[in-house]
């Protein structure tokens, strides 16, 4: 079984667009660079000063309590939220305008927590959805898309009871929704994935053929950014760990200089609990 | 792969997608009763494929209304057998009611259907149709070329659509709203620009032929359905277009955070209703021959009624262009057996009144079974 769906020849004008940089580039360079990132809405600052950089090929975890920004954070990641102060830098450049057709362009794909998917549509429609591969006056080859939709849901997500990529998206579970949504980001090799609680509906096969996945596209120099609530899933697979509290920065630190246990001290009790787990106290 | 894919149809059970498994690949272990083949499930009988259409259709709400389509035909076609004089169903004249009253209704559908698949109203529907025709009438009979006059009546509709379009996406205002409003104003509008009389008009020969051909059993207005049908039915489920349209109704934020525009995809929606309301418009003027202020009311609610009883989802996101207009068929026929039946006028809202009411209800079941 390949890792990688089989990807579909760029067909039509130009439908399946695919970024050659993501695998040309040296793998550590630059990828997307926040600094200074600060968002309001109204009297309340969700984002206060927040700087980071994701390399090429690089899984980051991003953790924090409920409220802590995470949300804000992905969405300013991928354009759909323009922040108030800071500069958004990819691979070093800042871009013109920062918005959700900008940063589409330069393959950052998000999945959200609440799926990302029409239910009213068919598994086929939802994965080509915005890039259906057509012939020049637009009409889409189905067929086709049938085809390699199927063939993407067969590598890439092992999730039983999908009987056809015909079916409609609502019949679907949770967790059959979530693998279609990574399944198409995955086959549009995206330079960088972001994924909001992607494993909050999964069932355990289903969340370890995810993560497996995560690593595999590593491999192929795609950068990930994991936001989770579960530190044992982000501590499996994350190079390097942001966490945030009340919307700042508290810890940005690689995987062999931390431990379960500092991840768990600053997600649950902010800076108070880092400072304590350093000064070798345990949890109050 | 595809030596295997003869061997397993889309019923295969898990058991036998094992084997085949097993078969193509000795290294695989026990997980792989696990493994589905999709790829290899794709419909290859014939009966398959039918079924798989069969299933779509379902899913987009239009194979209900088919089936009571056709039943009805049968049975009015069973009655007419029966009893020629008293129920005339099968004459040329009925056809010729028919095939003028159901193409404009089904093409004011289509443009309502789209809209609403798209996630939006437009309540001047019948505002929009009664200022196209006027435009139509009034430059025609002043001496405009009929291209001319035919131009304009276009443009009339397809601006004061975009207008709605712009206002709702723009300012962010619920196109219910925008458009009840725009209603009463290009009503006025058109008494402004006519004055509350008729206008009238005496189409060319040619234009007759064009618009209001006499085929025979049936009238011209026919095949304007058929074409126009046809390529939206094109636009609607095979174009890129459409699918971005579906996507929109469905769930706008999935489509922004893929970066399809809500609000162009909308302005296209409303547009692609513009030009369905002006070419209804065109079809109705140069039939009659006269046009007054207020002859389009109520044909936006009915417009939507058709297309809801084809199963256009008034959520958005969901419908087909086959069902909105075997809606618009559907209840014209309905009447039109009211009719022949010698049923007394006030039946014939009652009846379609129903038949909507039956219809939403029906919808309602197949999207509880559809989520």
């Amino acid at each position: 079984m390949s890792a990688i769906a089989p990807s579909a020849e760029p067909a039509g004008n130009g439908a399946t667009t695919m970024s050659p940089t993501a695998t040309e580039a040296r793998t550590g360079e630059a990828l997307l660079e926040l600094s200074g990132i600060t968002k309001q809405y109204g009297p309340n600052t969700v984002l206060d000063d927040v700087s980071f950089t994701i390399h090429q090929g690089e899984v980051v975890g991003l953790l924090g309590d409920n409220g802590a920004g995470k949300s804000t954070l992905v969405k300013t990641m991928s354009g759909v939220v323009l922040a108030d102060e800071g500069e958004y830098l990819w691979r070093g450049e800042k871009l013109g305008t920062i918005n959700r057709q900008e940063t589409e362009k330069r393959g950052v794909e998000t999945i959200f927590q609440d799926s990302a998917l029409v239910p009213s549509m068919t598994i086929t429609r939802n994965i080509f959805m915005g890039r259906e591969i057509t012939n020049p006056i637009g009409l889409m080859k189905i067929k086709k898309m049938n085809e390699i939709a199927a063939q993407i849901l067969d590598s890439v997500v092992t999730i039983e009871g999908i009987k056809s990529p015909n079916q409609l998206v609502g019949s679907l579970s949770g967790g059959q929704q979530q693998a279609v949504a990574i399944a198409r980001a995955v086959h549009f090799k995206r330079s960088l994935l972001i994924l909001d609680e992607p494993t909050s509906a999964l069932a355990v096969r289903a969340t370890e053929a995810l993560l497996n996945y995560l690593l595999q596209l590593k491999k192929e120099g795609v950068s990930s950014v994991l936001v989770t609530h579960n530190l044992h899933h982000a501590f499996q697979v994350c190079d390097r760990h942001i966490v945030m509290n009340h919307g700042r920065k508290i810890l940005d630190v690689r995987r062999e200089d931390t431990s379960v246990e500092e991840l768990t001290a600053a997600v649950v009790e902010g800076p108070e609990g880092l400072r304590r787990h350093r000064e070798g106290k345990p949890l109050a | 792969m595809s030596e295997r894919s003869g061997q397993v149809t889309a019923e295969s059970t898990a058991a036998e997608a094992a084997i085949v498994a097993v078969e193509g690949d000795p290294a695989v272990d026990g997980t792989a009763v696990h493994k589905r083949n999709l790829a290899d499930s794709a419909p290859t009988s014939t009966t398959g494929r039918l079924t798989e259409r069969l299933r779509q259709m379902r899913g987009r709400g239009a194979m209900e209304i088919g089936v009571i389509f056709v039943l009805l035909q049968i049975g009015c076609i069973v009655y007419y057998l029966v009893d020629p004089q008293g129920f005339p169903y099968l004459e040329k004249a009925n056809f010729n009611v028919l095939s003028q009253s159901i193409p404009v209704l089904a093409i004011l559908a289509i443009g309502a259907g789209i809209l609403i698949i798209a996630g939006e109203f437009d309540l001047s529907l019948g505002a929009n149709f009664t200022f196209c025709a006027l435009v139509f009438t009034r430059w025609y009979s002043d001496g405009a070329s009929p291209w001319t006059a035919t131009g304009m009546a276009l443009i009339t509709g397809i601006s004061i659509a975009l207008l709605n379009g712009i206002l709702t996406t723009k300012a962010k205002i619920p196109s219910f709203i925008v458009t009840l409003g725009m209603m009463l104003f290009w009503e006025g509008a058109a008494l402004f620009y006519n004055g509350t009389t008729a206008t009238l008009m005496v189409p060319s020969e040619t234009m007759k032929a064009i618009f209001a051909g006499d085929l025979g059993f049936f009238r011209g207005q026919v095949i304007w359905l058929l074409v126009l049908g046809g390529l939206f039915w094109l636009m609607v489920h095979r174009h890129r277009l459409g699918n971005h349209i579906f996507a929109v109704g469905g769930n706008p934020a999935a489509a922004r955070a893929i970066s399809i525009n809500p609000a162009r995809v909308k302005i296209i929606a409303f547009c692609i209703l513009g030009l369905c309301v002006a070419i209804a418009a065109i079809l109705t003027a140069v039939r009659t021959g006269s046009v007054q202020p207020g002859s389009g009311r109520g044909l936006e609610l009915r417009a939507i009624a058709a297309a809801v009883v084809g199963g256009v989802s008034l959520s958005g996101g969901r419908g087909s262009v086959l069902g909105m207009v075997l809606g618009a068929a559907l209840i014209l026929t309905v009447q039109d057996i009211l009719l022949l039946g010698g049923a007394p006028g006030f039946y014939l809202d009652l009846f379609v009144g129903l038949i909507i009411v039956a219809a939403a209800f029906f919808n309602r079941m197949i999207e509880g079974k559809a989520e």
